[in-house]
């Protein structure tokens, strides 16, 4: 039996290939995401150690500490424990660098180090020198790349306190896996000039060396003892181990999140290899009951089409652990070019990954094999002698129904439960999963739903292509079983598809129209990093522009509110004409003085709705009692969660500075114009930004459709699995037709009318599988919105969802290519002479 | 049983000339020592509105001449004509229309495509041609060969005899220049067959249809007006308005 199994695999090797595939491909992808994230894991902790050779003890802020930062007097004290070789301080903080332009460059201020000195400088410089003096400065290789900068150069900077100063640029360092300085870029000093700079009191961690022959355990006790407790202190080794850990929880999101499409990639490929197999058993009935007939058991029977599918999960594990680690090695290629710091080198499957991989692939097959094989047993042994192959007569059972019925109702049940209660995370899982045990009931339902859909997807082609056209709408719908499980498979990619596509279009509308109404305004200006003021000089100069129209000053501070005495993000306004922030209760008409309007999350967390006495304590008026007269929208209004009269504000916490201003053009001026009026108007202030809400939206916009390419992207692989699955089912279909292709022939069905025949019947299959998948995508797309957030406009991506139906049919075509050829190539006699 | 009407149309398709000519027939199939010489040198004519058998032991060639003269196969050697038109030489686009357009065939099995139903498998060549069923015809091929009520099923709810009949009418219904029929009773019972054999009979009485069959049974052969011997791919003998006990006596002498 084994033999004869083994003999049937070689007579068929390419049968067998277009089989793997599928596994090959799903397997290759969970592996990849094993080779990526390992090798990234395995770089990290590398670069971590190397670091950590360096250092013996180190000491860092504690956990519980508010200011996290160690103390600076604590560095004299360690340098005087017995058996420091040297010690030293690291600071960091943040110091904006000037741009050729004289603004600070980038969205957020520029990081600052101290760099070390001797064994324990753990910052490589590529070029130049390290900072000795303190007019010396070295920066980050990208920064100065990206910035114009080149040694030699002089640099401004901004202290803490916003005064320039200026620097000999004498080096460039490598900012190395520090994924804090290579987001904001950094420049590096003397550790005095950094400390001065950022305005930092203590250190961010302190370096200890060794002397000679004492062992960091020992070191780190006494300087344990010496320190006391409010800070950590941990041995080199411990510290690389931690940071390494902690980055191995970052890498695990992102293996997660990579294997989730590996599983739907999986799951798509088990379909496509219960459907291969299903109708193998059913092409190869005769040569089951020849075997029955001459004595094997219906265990052998099924035994051997087991060992079939375990063969073909072994090939296409072994192959798709090969595909997996090209796939990451191109990924950290890829990744890498786009300049962000991976390590790419020691690309391998661990073992985990293999065993994960080979298990998967066998198991996947053996499972989705295992039906088939069933059936495979059914075979009376009198079937032998039946010449003619029985069609599939398919009826919708009862049971199918009631089940279907069943789940698509607790599906619906459930996804509307949710989306009536309101948004919330909870909800949003809800209708998700609710959406999950839909697509079960349709699955179950799929061939039922053959029938009238090929009907829908075949009405085109049926009047358009004529005989060919007709026939093929009645072939897609002959085995409706086997229609289904093809269809489903694509079904399953193209609703994801649909889905994100939905989600993305329905944000972006929404956002778009929120920002229309609760940000009227053009430009923005606000403090890099958000963080700090400017004068109020410079709203002042902006309401003196006449292109201008209107000009609305944020101020704001943090102070104690309520009864449990919790700091919240106190503020203003200054009023101006045009702006209007929405009250979801009460107005903003009665916020009068005396009076306070507060951010739905924070009333909240305050337990306060309007018309409550709200306490605040101010720097200048004490406690004061504020009555509530307005609740807002803390997402989509741009004050803050605690706001005052203006009036009321200066007198509170004296005149402070603003933190930001919005201001509206005047109807008629040109953006350019306005533009360089705003701009001119923060030339002065180096870290005031100018944002227009166009470039905010723009960047909203490019984010989404980054998000929504890689989806897509990712979801590929599930598609073209599915479509694997539509030429392995078209091929052994053809193959089933043979006799039946070579009657249409000589009846007088030209070779291109035979080939257009199998692609309309492709074409069929993958509009139906895409026009449920549209479905799916569009309902649950809608749900999943509707309990995301509050005031979703809901935006059907029209232009994309007729794309993805009109793929999905194109693709299909393509798919039926190779099984078309070889259908119209076939000899009509030998085809007629055939089995 | 008897057809009238557009009898006279059919039979003026010009009686004169030979429906089917095949002159210095061969066929070889490989290359060198493995090469099958299925076909040394056949020259035959089928007259218009005759009833032809072509009979032969296993391996005499008999299928190979068919496939050959249908435009089936490609032919190594000598020239096939059906009607005015030569076959030889022909690409697969013009053979296709050529089939098309003139010919009929009926097989020993699977004759018919499962998806569509009797009536859809009759005007199924008629819908490949872009043609359109001339009702009346179709009324009586569909009264002779007693399918009225059958039109609607699909060949898995019908019996091996009313299949064979649906491919008749089939056959017969685009008026092609010829019918060829391949064992067309070798799947059937005998009382089946020889209802499918009259019809055949009939078509070629009263309509004047022109067929060619290929079969190993004497009684079926009898059928015709003429019989036709192959063997090893060369015409050995023939026979004029035979019965069984001729043919059979003549197949004995061959086999001998």
């Amino acid at each position: 039996m084994l033999k004869t199994t083994l003999a049937g695999l070689r007579a068929h090797k390419l049968r067998l290939l277009l089989t793997s595939l599928a596994i090959t491909l799903g397997v290759g992808f969970i592996a990849g995401t094993f080779v990526l994230t390992d090798t990234i894991e395995t770089g990290f902790s590398r670069k971590f150690s190397a670091a950590a050779d360096k250092i013996d003890v180190v000491v860092l802020p504690g956990e519980t500490s508010d200011e996290p930062a160690v103390p600076a007097d604590l560095l004299e004290k360690i340098r005087e424990v017995e058996g420091v070789a040297d010690v030293q301080g690291v600071v960091r903080g943040s110091a904006p660098l000037i741009g050729k332009d004289g603004k600070a460059v980038g969205d957020y201020p520029t990081a600052a180090v101290s760099i070390l000195k001797g064994r324990l400088n753990r910052t490589e410089i590529t070029s130049g020198t390290a900072p000795e003096k303190p007019a010396e400065a070295v920066l980050d290789a990208n920064t100065a790349k990206t910035r114009g900068f080149a040694v030699g150069d002089t640099v401004t900077v901004l202290d803490s306190e916003g005064a320039k100063h200026e620097f000999t640029l004498v080096g460039l360092f490598d900012v190395g896996l520090d994924q804090e300085l290579a987001y904001y870029g950094a420049v590096g000093f003397t550790a005095e000039t950094a400390a001065k700079m950022t305005g930092q009191k203590g250190f961010r961690e302190i370096d200890v060396a060794a002397a000679e022959g004492v062992p960091a355990e020992t070191l780190r006790g006494s300087v344990s003892a010496a320190v006391g407790s409010g800070v950590e202190v941990k041995t080199g080794k411990r510290y690389a181990e931690d940071l390494a850990k902690a980055n191995g929880a970052d890498t695990k999101v992102l293996t997660l999140g990579l294997l989730l499409f590996g599983f739907v990639a999986m799951f798509v490929a088990a379909l496509v290899i219960y459907n291969t197999f299903n109708i193998l058993v059913a092409q190869r009935t005769r040569e089951m009951a020849l075997l029955r007939c001459i004595g094997a058991t219906r265990k052998q029977v099924f035994g051997s089409v087991v060992l079939e599918s375990a063969v073909v999960g072994l090939v296409s594990s072994v192959l798709g652990l090969l595909t997996g680690l090209g796939l990451g090695a191109g990924a950290l290629a890829v990744i890498s070019r786009t300049g962000l710091e991976v390590p790419t080198e020691g690309v391998a499957l661990a073992p985990r990954t293999v065993a994960v991989g080979m298990v998967l692939g066998i198991v996947v097959t053996v499972v989705a094999a295992l039906l088939p094989a069933r059936a495979a047993t059914r075979v009376a042994p009198i079937a032998a002698l039946r010449s003619q192959v029985e069609e599939n007569t398919f009826r919708a059972g009862v049971l199918r129904l009631v089940f279907a019925g069943l789940f698509l109702a607790a599906g619906a049940g459930v996804t509307a439960f949710a989306v009536s209660t309101g948004p919330g995370e909870s909800e949003l899982f809800m209708a998700m999963a609710g959406g999950a045990v839909t697509f079960l009931g349709v699955l179950i339902l799929g061939p039922v739903m053959v029938k009238p859909l090929s009907a829908v997807a075949g009405w085109v082609p049926r009047r358009l292509f004529g005989v060919p056209g007709r026939l093929a709408v009645d072939n897609s719908r002959r085995n409706p079983k086997r229609s289904a499980t093809t269809t489903v498979a694509l079904t399953v990619g193209v609703a994801l598809m649909t889905l994100i596509s939905v989600l993305t279009s329905t944000m972006r509308a929404t956002y778009g129209a929120k920002l229309d109404e609760q940000f009227p305004v053009d430009y923005m200006v606000q403090v890099q990093g958000d963080e700090g003021s400017f004068p109020r000089a410079l709203a002042e100069d902006l309401r003196t522009r006449p292109e201008l129209a209107s000009v609305v000053a944020l101020r704001r501070t943090d102070a104690k509110a309520g009864a449990k005495g919790n700091e919240f993000e106190v503020g203003t306004f200054t009023p101006a004409a045009g702006f209007s922030p929405k009250a979801t209760t009460g107005s903003f008409g009665d916020l009068k003085p005396g009076t306070v309007a507060v951010g739905d999350e924070a009333a909240k967390a305050l337990g306060v709705k309007v018309g409550d006495a709200l306490p605040v304590t101010t720097t200048k008026d004490g406690e004061v009692r504020l009555t509530v007269v307005a609740l807002f929208s803390e997402a989509d209004a741009l004050i803050p969660e605690v706001t005052v009269p203006h009036g009321d504000f200066d007198r509170y916490f004296g005149a402070l500075d603003d933190g930001a201003i919005f201001a509206n053009v005047k109807d008629g001026v040109a953006e350019e114009n306005a533009r360089k009026a705003v701009e001119a108007a923060a030339q002065p202030y180096p870290t005031a930004m100018v944002i227009s809400s166009t470039e905010l939206r723009g960047e909203f916009d490019e984010a989404l459709d980054m998000m929504l390419m890689i989806i897509t992207g990712l979801l590929g692989l599930a598609v073209l699995i599915s479509l694997l699955g539509i030429a392995n089912t078209l091929s052994l279909s053809v193959h089933e037709r043979t006799r039946e292709s070579a009657l249409l022939r000589a009846l007088g069905l030209t070779r291109p009318q035979l080939r257009r025949m199998l692609s309309v019947e492709a074409l069929v299959l993958g509009v139906i599988g895409a026009l449920v998948g549209v479905a799916l995508g569009v309902v649950f797309g809608w749900a999943a919105t509707s309990t995301m957030t509050t005031g979703v406009i809901f935006q059907l991506p029209a232009g994309q969802v007729l794309a993805f139906v009109a793929l999905s049919g194109l693709a299909g075509v393509l798919a039926a290519v190779l099984p078309a050829r070889r259908a119209a190539r076939a000899s009509i006699v030998d085809s007629l002479a055939a089995g | 049983m008897t057809i009238t009407g557009e009898v006279g149309a059919w039979n003026a398709r010009g009686n004169s000339a030979p429906a089917v000519v095949a002159r210095g027939l061969t066929k070889v199939y490989g290359q060198g020592d493995a090469a099958v010489h299925a076909l040394r040198g056949v020259d035959i004519t089928f007259a218009t509105g005759a009833f032809t058998a072509i009979m032969g032991p296993s391996g005499s060639g008999k299928s190979t001449l068919m496939h050959c003269l249908a435009g089936l196969d490609t032919v190594t050697g000598g020239q096939v004509h059906i009607g005015d038109v030569e076959l030889t030489g022909l690409g697969d686009k013009q053979l296709t229309l050529l089939r098309r357009e003139r010919i009929g065939f009926i097989f020993q099995a699977f004759n018919l495509l499962p998806t569509l139903t009797a009536e859809q498998n009759i005007r199924l060549p008629l819908e490949i041609s872009g043609r359109q069923a001339d009702q009346v015809l179709f009324d009586r091929v569909v009264e002779t060969v007693g399918l009225r009520d059958r039109l609607a099923h699909k060949p898995t709810e019908l019996s091996g005899g009313q299949q064979q009949r649906v491919a008749v009418a089939r056959a017969l219904i685009s008026k092609p220049q010829v019918i060829f029929a391949d064992e067309p009773t070798g799947n059937l019972d005998s009382r089946s067959g020889a209802e499918v054999l009259s019809f055949l009979r009939t078509s070629v009485r009263e309509l004047g249809q022109t067929i060619v069959m290929v079969t190993h049974d004497p009684v079926a052969a009898a059928y015709a007006d003429r019989v036709v011997f192959l063997r090893d791919g060369l015409l050995v003998n023939e026979l004029v308005q035979p019965t069984p006990q001729s043919v059979l006596d003549t197949l004995m002498k061959l086999e001998a």
